[in-house]
């Protein structure tokens, strides 16, 4: 299953990308601001995405948003951090797949990604 | 993280990335309290502290991600309620309190250690900040502060009173999410929303999981419980709760559509007011904020060392090459042209490779002014920090080691330099102080100036002072202003009675001097008194490439660093002089100086062991004079400058290694290292 993964702390994209890759999962790119993501998204046409909200240049739900309009079957995973309770719910109005919320572990990661994993290995 | 292992490679790109979000942090805020308020910063300000409050979440420094939290809570106050009156200074104080606590616990980090500090007096205040804030502007309320008691009418699930459609049935469910999946009241409103494709006349409870996030402690407790109505079947509902994320459990029901009473209509409103304008114009904010930003990678300082090694060799290969004795007498023409160009390209190469360790001082420089900013209020004075030719580039290394000394100097300067506003307006100067700090390109060299129109230096006290310590014989009229003024630069000498908290114990100068002269540099001072002190630093570009002196000790060579070089000269007899234990000495000028024979010191074979056939290279470290004795000097060259490799074991007194122009070896000595 190939992912893109957008933060803007490289940090989190690291962290993420080692979880994920361990696991069998595909990192095919990353990006570190919306407009980016939207970018990488068009190139790459990754089965999942990983969205930050709070970045720099356009946030996540921006890029969320435009990600939906230009593919409507794009599943976008958000990472919130606690207290963002607003953004989440305009996330998941404007189309997200759901959403991690920040400190995340591995395992709660893979539990959460596992039932795309079903979902795109049945098509 | 679950394993330790994946932890080490982590920690560093935190350290790193955490330290340069405190930069930024700390250069936004001082720059926008410069330009007038912190308005414009308070997007960036949030969005850092945010990605601050998930980083340290993530490496479980709990009480880092908790202090960032207060003060993402703070700006995104800020952002969205934008109250009028607010404190901004007190702000600004708030936010550095909190870049100071950080920095401090990632210094504790990068060390190895644990980041342990306690929070809780910092974000305390922070907290205090904000709920002051929303006292002020009462009309303003946060949404999460809306209705903390709201967990009543739970647990009652009603249908509308729709009639039903024909084939559709009615389901109830209760469902549980994973412990630790957090938001839970979103996940629950993310069902709603994903059942409202295909099902209707949904009714759920807590029904207020839109407005009230306390409903998602309710859901962790006891759960979600929700009835529609739908054509689906069980088979593709219950495939649908599956694919739900962090779903545990759920139970589902068939229920008839009499046994239900009534109890609650409510219909949820998915196009939920969310203020979308504010969104779009503050994403419109950062952009234009960001632009101009140029993409950048960080690179390993180890790999440029290697790099900057391998050109050094190339560029020595290259004269090996061209240069070669063998090709002398024979008539090459299309081979110089082709040396030619192989040379162009190779002294470009090194010029790029000298350019890529280069980092502007802007980083650096940038740090004094909140070291002026914090001194002034706290020393009740005015000053202000004017800072020219920050983008003036010096390597690396250097940069490094002269961060403390111009730490220290800017401090000298607010706190000795620059009076109380009273004095400078009593003896008709701007109220407000100036301090300078200037850098420029001068040759090969840097030169950074500091410069405040504060009292300036007393030369009656100084020498005074100089006497008192026994540093001159009697008040000689012949010492030279810069002479004097130097004085200041040794060891204890401070001419200020008075200890502050900055500065005062005399312990501060000579440091600065012995720091500046470790990195090749030197220092000079320069004052008016009543007009001000300029202290200049001269610093060498980079470590890497040094003017040598090769001298010949039996069949090896040394490099000697010109800057350490005194004088040379050959012995005459009448100047040797042995003490009780036969060390052997040489008086020049009234001073004795300590012989010290290379060849005996590294054990070279068929040296010139006749004092007067060889040569004598005096070098200074540490105020102390020490005569080298060679066998002959060689002559100046650049050399550049390489670590000894690993196998061989390190030894005082040689600094590292270079390759000469024949491809030989040369020692570099470290003169300080000789002369303890």
């Amino acid at each position: 299953m190939k992912l893109l993964i957008v933060d803007d702390a490289v940090f989190i994209r690291l962290t993420l990308k080692m979880m994920l890759e361990k696991n069998g999962y595909q990192v095919i790119g990353e990006a570190a601001n919306g407009s980016e993501a939207i970018l990488k998204y068009n190139e790459l046409k990754p089965d999942l995405v990983t969205m930050d909200i709070t970045m720099p240049q356009m946030d996540g739900i921006t890029a969320l948003k435009a990600i939906k309009r230009m593919d409507p079957s794009a599943k976008v995973v958000m990472i919130s951090a606690l207290g963002q309770e607003s953004t989440v719910k305009e996330a998941i109005v404007s189309g997200a797949s759901g959403f991690i919320v920040k400190p995340f572990v591995e395992e709660q990661v893979l539990r959460g990604l596992s039932k795309f994993k079903i979902a795109t290995e049945a098509l | 993280m679950t394993n330790n292992d994946s932890k080490a490679p982590m920690l560093d790109l935190f350290v790193f990335e955490t330290n340069q979000m405190l930069e930024q942090l700390e250069r936004l805020i001082l720059d926008s309290e410069k330009s007038g308020g912190l308005e414009v910063a308070i997007n960036e300000v949030f969005r850092i502290m945010h990605t601050l409050k998930g980083s340290a979440a993530m490496m479980m420094f709990n009480d880092i991600s908790s202090l960032a939290h207060s003060l993402e809570d703070v700006f995104y106050y800020l952002r969205e309620a934008k109250p009028q009156r607010v404190d901004y200074s007190e702000l600004t104080d708030l936010v550095l309190n909190a870049v100071d606590f950080i920095k401090g616990e990632v210094i504790k980090v990068e060390s190895g250690g644990n980041p342990d500090g306690d929070c809780s007096e910092v974000s305390g205040k922070n907290r205090g900040f904000l709920s002051a804030l929303k006292e002020t502007d009462p009309n303003l309320t946060d949404a999460s502060e809306k209705s903390n008691n709201e967990s009543e009418n739970q647990l009652s699930i009603g249908v509308s009173n729709i009639s039903e459609e024909q084939g559709k049935i009615r389901y109830e469910a209760a469902i549980y999410f994973d412990e630790d999946c957090g938001m839970e009241n979103i996940r629950a409103f993310t069902l709603v929303h994903e059942l409202s494709e295909f099902a209707e006349d949904i009714v759920h409870s807590p029904n207020d999981i839109l407005e009230n996030d306390n409903t998602s402690e309710v859901i962790r407790k006891e759960g979600f419980k929700i009835a529609f109505a739908t054509q689906n079947s069980l088979e593709i509902l219950q495939d649908f709760f599956c694919k739900t994320m962090f779903l545990k459990e759920f139970n589902m029901n068939v229920v008839e559509a009499a046994s239900i009473k009534q109890t609650r209509n409510k219909t949820i409103v998915l196009d939920d007011p969310i203020p979308d304008e504010s969104m779009n114009c503050t994403t419109k904010k950062v952009e234009q904020q960001t632009e101009g930003t140029q993409s950048f990678i960080s690179v390993n300082v180890s790999k440029m060392d290697m790099l900057m090694d391998l050109v050094g060799e190339l560029v020595i290969a290259e004269a090996m090459v061209t240069q070669n004795p063998e090709l002398q007498g024979l008539r090459l023409d299309k081979f110089y042209k082709s040396a030619r160009q192989l040379r162009k390209i190779t002294s470009e190469l090194q010029d790029t490779v000298m350019s890529i360790r280069m980092v502007p001082l802007s980083a650096t420089f940038h740090k004094m002014n909140r070291i002026v900013r914090d001194m002034v209020r706290k020393l009740n004075k005015q000053a202000e920090l004017e800072i020219i030719g920050e983008q003036t580039e010096v390597d690396k290394n250097i940069i490094e080691s002269i961060s403390d000394p111009l730490m220290h100097l800017i401090r000298n300067a607010v706190d000795h330099g620059i009076e109380p506003a009273r004095e400078r307006i009593a003896q008709g100067k701007p109220e407000v102080g100036k301090i300078r700090l200037e850098a420029k390109s001068a040759g090969g060299d840097v030169l950074i100036m500091i410069q405040d129109d504060g009292g300036g230096l007393n030369k009656e006290k100084i020498l005074r002072k100089a006497l008192e310590r026994g540093l001159i014989e009697t008040e000689e009229i012949s010492l030279t202003d810069s002479q004097i003024y130097s004085f200041i630069l040794q060891p204890g000498f401070s001419t200020n009675d008075t200890v502050t908290e900055f500065s005062g114990r005399g312990v501060g100068m000579d440091v600065v001097a012995k720091n500046i002269e470790k990195v090749g540099g030197t220092i000079s001072v320069d004052s008016l008194e009543g007009g001000g002190t300029t202290i200049s630093i001269r610093i060498p570009l980079t470590l890497a490439i040094i003017d040598g002196m090769n001298v010949k000790v039996g069949g090896s060579i040394y490099t000697i660093p010109i800057i350490a070089i005194k004088e040379s000269f050959r012995l005459k007899e009448q100047n040797l002089i042995k003490d009780t234990d036969n060390n052997e000495m040489i008086m020049i000028r009234g001073e004795c100086h300590p012989v010290l024979r290379l060849y005996e010191r590294f054990q070279v074979q068929a040296a010139v062991k006749e004092l007067k056939e060889g040569i004598m290279v005096m070098v200074e470290a540490d105020g102390k004079g020490i005569c080298l004795f060679v066998d002959s000097l060689l002559g100046q060259q650049q050399v550049v400058v390489k670590a000894l490799p690993t196998y061989i074991k390190k030894r005082p007194g040689i600094a590292g290694c270079t390759l000469l122009g024949d491809g030989g070896v040369s020692l570099i000595l470290d003169v300080a290292g000789l002369n303890s």
